[in-house]
C-alpha cells in the first residue's frame, strides 16, 4: 500500500506529557547530597579493594563487585580531564527545557578522586579551555541537596 | 560451543528522517516481511522472534506489545532486547544464541525505531536522576567531550575526520537503503556545517533515522538446505564498561569494551591480522571520531595510526579493507535498529546480494555495535561454518 505523503491527509494524534516520580536515592547519595548542602564538602567513596575514590559515590564498585563504605573529603578544585563548548540547545534533563547556549563542559577530575565528573564549566569559548586546566566548584548559597548545588566549575589561576 | 548457525535472509525498510506513512508496527512488518521473502521462509517457518529498540525515543513502553505482531511474535517465543545503541547487535547475537542453544531452528530479530514519532533529546535526557540527568549533554556533547581526549592523545586532525564524513555519505550513494546520501559532499562542506558540541560538526555526527531490519538466524541443517551462500556466524561478543563517562579514562582512545570484545571474538575464530583477514568491516560509527578511534581498538592499525588509515584510503570501497560499504550510522541511523543493519549488511556482503555496495568475494566479514557510554558488541560472519 504505497501512500502519497504530500497529497493525502495524514492523521496524527499529539500528545503531551506531564509525569511526576521521586526517586529514592539510596544511603550513599543521601550521605553525599546532606553533606554538600550542609557543609558544601564534596566527598567520594574509597572501593576497600582496588582503592579507587568514586564520585558519584558508588555502593558497590563496578570493577571489583564489592560493597564501599570508606568516605573521602575531595576536590573542591579539580583538573578539566576533557572538554567541550555546545552550541546546541540541549534539553536539560533536570527541568526539561534547553538550557542557555553557549556554553562550556567538561570532564572534571577533582583533587582526591579518580574518577572524574561531567559538569558544567564557567569557561564557555573553546580557545580558552584546555585539558589540564585547573578549575574550582562554584556552588550555591542556598543549597538544596542535589547536584544543582553545585552550579559550575570556574577557571583558577594554577 | 553453540552449535552452527547462519544468518539466510536479511531485510530492510528504506530509511529516512520521517516515514509519516506508517505507523512502527507498519514499519516493522515492511523489514520482516522484507527477510522472510529474502530466506523465502513463510512465517509459520518462524520458531522465535527477537525484537530490538532503544525504548522512550518513541515516548512510549512496550514496544514488543504494540509492534510484535509486525515482527511475526503472535504465539511465539518471543523477547525484546534493549541496551541503546547496541540494542540491534545485541538483539542479533541473542538471535544467533537462541539458535546456537539448539532449541530453535529459525530466528528471526528485528531492530527498529521511529525517531521521527518522539522526541529522542528528551529519550537521551531520562539518564539516571540523581546525577547525569543534571550535567550530562547528551550523545553529542558527551562525544565531544571524549573527542577533545581522543585528538590530545592520538593527533587526529579535523581533516581526518571530515573524510570519514565524506567516504561514509558517498558510500550511501550507493545503498537504496540509505537515509544520507550526499554525492558531492567535501571536506571543507562538511567543516563548514554548524558546531553542535566544539569540535563536532553537524555533518560528523550520525543522523535520526525511522527505519527497521530483520535477519534470519537458521541452525546447520536449515541454513545448507534454504541458502546457497550462507552467513555462518564464527564469533559474537559482547561486553559493557562502567556506567559514569568519568570513571572511564580517554573513552574512546582506550575503548575497553570493544577490544575485549573483538580480542575474546579474535581467539575464536583464529583472526590474528583483522586488517588482512577481513573482506570487510560494518561498523557502528555514532559518529567520525568514533570511526578513527574503533579502526585503532579493532587493530585494523596500531593506536594513533587510525587517522592515517583514512587519510591513504584504506578503508574506501577500494581499500585494504573497505569500513561500511552500506554508509554506515552516519548515513543512517534508526538506533534500535542500526546494530542489526550493520549484522544484516555484512551477512549481505557474504550472501554476495550487495548490489553497487557489493565489495568482490567476501568469505569473512566484521560487523560491530556500540551503545550508551561504552558498550560494545562484535560478530565474525563466515561464509565457511568452520
Amino acid at each position: 500500500m504505497k501512500r502519497n505523503v504530500e497529497k493525502e491527509e495524514l492523521l496524527r494524534i499529539p500528545i503531551h506529557m506531564k509525569l511526576h516520580y521521586r526517586f529514592p536515592a539510596g544511603a550513599h547519595y543521601e550521605r553525599f547530597f546532606r553533606e554538600l548542602k550542609k557543609t558544601g564538602k564534596i566527598m567520594g567513596i574509597k572501593c576497600p579493594e582496588c582503592e579507587r575514590v568514586l564520585v558519584p559515590p558508588r555502593p558497590v564498585c563496578g570493577e571489583c563487585f564489592t560493597r564501599t563504605e570508606e568516605w573521602v573529603q575531595v576536590g573542591p578544585k579539580g583538573t578539566v580531564v576533557a572538554y567541550t563548548s555546545i552550541y546546541f540547545p540541549f534539553i536539560d534533563g533536570a527541568t526539561g527545557k534547553p538550557r542557555p547556549i553557549p556554553y562550556g563542559a567538561g570532564l572534571i577530575q577533582l583533587d582526591g578522586a579518580f574518577s572524574a565528573i561531567n559538569h558544567i564549566l564557567e569557561e564557555g569559548d573553546p580557545d580558552n579551555l584546555h585539558i589540564g586546566m585547573r578549575v574550582e566548584a562554584v556552588l550555591k548559597k542556598e543549597r538544596e541537596g542535589n547536584i544543582g548545588d553545585i552550579l559550575y566549575f570556574k577557571t583558577i589561576g594554577e | 560451543m553453540g552449535k552452527k548457525v547462519a544468518i539466510i535472509g536479511t531485510g530492510q525498510t528504506n530509511h529516512c528522517s520521517s516515514r509519516e506513512d506508517v505507523n512502527e508496527m507498519e514499519l516493522v512488518y515492511e523489514a520482516a516481511a522484507a527477510a522472510l521473502k529474502d530466506a523465502e521462509m513463510t512465517i509459520a517457518e518462524i520458531d522465535a522472534v527477537v525484537l530490538a529498540n532503544m525504548e522512550l525515543f518513541e515516548g512510549r513502553a512496550l514496544h514488543d506489545m504494540w509492534c510484535g505482531e509486525g515482527g511475526g511474535a503472535f504465539m511465539k517465543h518471543s523477547f525484546k532486547i534493549s541496551t541503546g545503541g547496541t540494542s540491534g547487535t545485541s538483539g542479533a547475537i541473542s538471535g544467533y544464541y537462541h539458535a546456537a542453544s539448539g532449541l530453535f531452528d529459525r530466528v528471526m530479530v528485528v531492530g527498529f525505531e521511529k525517531h521521527s514519532d518522539g522526541n529522542t533529546l528528551a529519550g537521551m535526557a531520562l539518564t539516571d536522576p540523581f546525577w547525569d540527568r543534571h550535567v550530562a549533554a547528551a550523545a553529542i556533547g558527551n562525544f565531544a567531550l571524549s573527542v577533545s581526549e581522543y585528538m590530545a592523545d592520538r593527533g587526529v586532525t579535523e581533516e581526518q575526520s571530515a573524510k570519514v564524513a565524506v567516504k561514509a555519505r558517498r558510500n550511501a550513494c550507493n545503498n537504496p537503503h540509505a537515509h544520507l546520501q550526499m554525492p558531492d559532499l567535501t571536506v571543507k562542506k562538511v567543516l563548514e556545517s554548524p558546531v553542535l558540541a566544539y569540535p563536532v560538526h553537524r555533518l560528523e555526527m550520525c543522523p535520526q533515522s525511522d527505519g527497521a531490519c530483520a535477519i534470519i538466524f537458521a541452525s546447520e541443517e536449515i541454513a545448507k538446505k534454504r541458502c546457497p551462500r550462507p552467513a555462518w556466524v564464527r564469533a559474537a561478543v559482547t561486553r559493557h564498561d562502567h556506567i559514569y563517562l568519568g570513571e572511564v579514562k580517554n573513552r574512546l582512545a582506550t575503548m575497553r569494551s570493544l577490544k575485549e570484545a573483538a580480542k575474546v571474538a579474535y581467539e575464536t575464530v583464529g583472526i590474528k591480522e583483522p586488517l588482512k583477514e577481513f573482506d570487510v568491516a560494518e561498523i557502528y560509527d555514532p559518529l567520525t571520531y568514533a570511526e578513527i578511534a574503533w579502526y585503532e581498538a579493532l587493530g585494523f592499525c596500531e593506536d594513533g595510526e587510525g587517522g592515517k588509515l583514512i587519510d591513504d584510503g584504506i578503508t574506501h570501497m577500494d581499500g585494504e579493507l573497505p569500513v561500511n560499504p552500506s554508509g554506515g550510522v552516519i548515513s543512517t541511523n534508526p538506533v534500535g535498529a542500526s546494530g542489526t543493519i550493520r549484522v544484516a549488511e555484512a551477512a549481505l556482503q557474504i550472501h554476495g546480494k550487495g548490489g553497487k555496495r557489493q565489495i568482490p568475494d567476501v568469505s569473512l566479514a566484521l560487523a560491530t555495535g556500540y551503545g550508551v557510554y561504552c558498550w560494545s558488541d562484535v560478530l565474525i560472519l563466515s561464509s565457511k561454518p568452520d
